[in-house]
């Protein structure tokens, strides 16, 4: 009987679910910080002249 | 539409999962492990669209020095990086048990490693040069030249004796495999490609974005 190894499917699947929601959350993080510097960029929160 | 393809891409995922556990058959020779090869060749497929629409938009942005062209190949390469490089991980962690090693240098794990280092090397180019004009053009060109790589992995099976078996999907005469294994690989490759278009859509507009803010 062959064995299954179901620590390596695990693995396998558990390492490429980690990476790509990392990856997804990068994504969301930059958004945000992007968000914030274009706030802050506006013509509303630049200081008056 | 960013949204929208996001949850059409987490329904895709969802159903690939059932699909590759509840569908497809215990292989015989394997057994389960065999399961790794509904994550593993996804994502390996969907590098090569990624690593294929960069060759194309380097092309489009030497021709017409489209800034748009630019950001798709920027996004595609980071993609396909990430899918490659989780396409190398899992293939090691199916070796293991199937092989009796993590690793070999065959010709299509070497090749296909030489692929990885090229494509983090076109990250590395574009990240190091301060201007964005001359980033995009070097990097434009080593993309295009990366991409001849592609046939070189995918053939590589056929040109060289190797420890990794043939194609399951691309391969002269199509699929000949039972149906039962077919479907949940389609199912797993639409979501993966699907996948890969929503982190581009997504990164494509950050880039923008990014663009905007720094002008």
């Amino acid at each position: 009987v062959t064995a299954d190894h179901w620590t390596f499917v695990t693995a396998a699947y558990g390492l490429t679910a980690a990476a790509l929601v990392l990856y997804w959350r990068r994504l969301a993080r930059k958004e945000r910080e992007l968000q914030t510097l274009a706030r802050k960029s506006s013509p509303q929160h630049r200081p008056r002249a | 539409v960013i949204r929208t393809l996001g949850w059409l891409t987490i329904v895709e995922l969802l159903v690939g999962l059932v699909m590759a556990f509840g569908v497809a058959p215990r292989e015989v020779t394997q057994g389960n492990v065999q399961r790794i090869m509904y994550v593993h060749v996804p994502l390996i497929l969907a590098s090569y669209v990624a690593f294929g629409v960069l060759a194309v938009a380097s092309v489009v942005y030497l021709i017409r020095r489209d800034a748009a062209a630019d950001r798709v190949a920027h996004a595609s390469g980071e993609v396909g990086v990430l899918f490659v490089g989780l396409g190398i991980a899992t293939g090691s962690i199916w070796g293991k048990p199937t092989w009796g090693t993590w690793w070999t240098w065959d010709a299509r794990l070497t090749s296909v490693a030489i692929l990885f280092v090229m494509y983090l090397g076109y990250l590395l180019l574009r990240g190091t040069i301060d201007d964005p004009e001359r980033a995009a053009r070097y990097s434009a060109v080593l993309g295009i030249v990366a991409a001849l790589d592609i046939p070189l992995v995918h053939f590589s099976v056929y040109w060289w004796r190797t420890l990794h078996q043939p194609p399951s999907l691309m391969k002269p005469g199509g699929f000949t495999g039972s149906t039962s294994i077919l479907w949940p690989l389609l199912v797993n490759l639409l979501a993966f490609v699907l996948l890969y278009a929503y982190f581009v859509a997504h990164r494509v507009r950050l880039l923008r974005a990014e663009a905007e803010v720094t002008a």
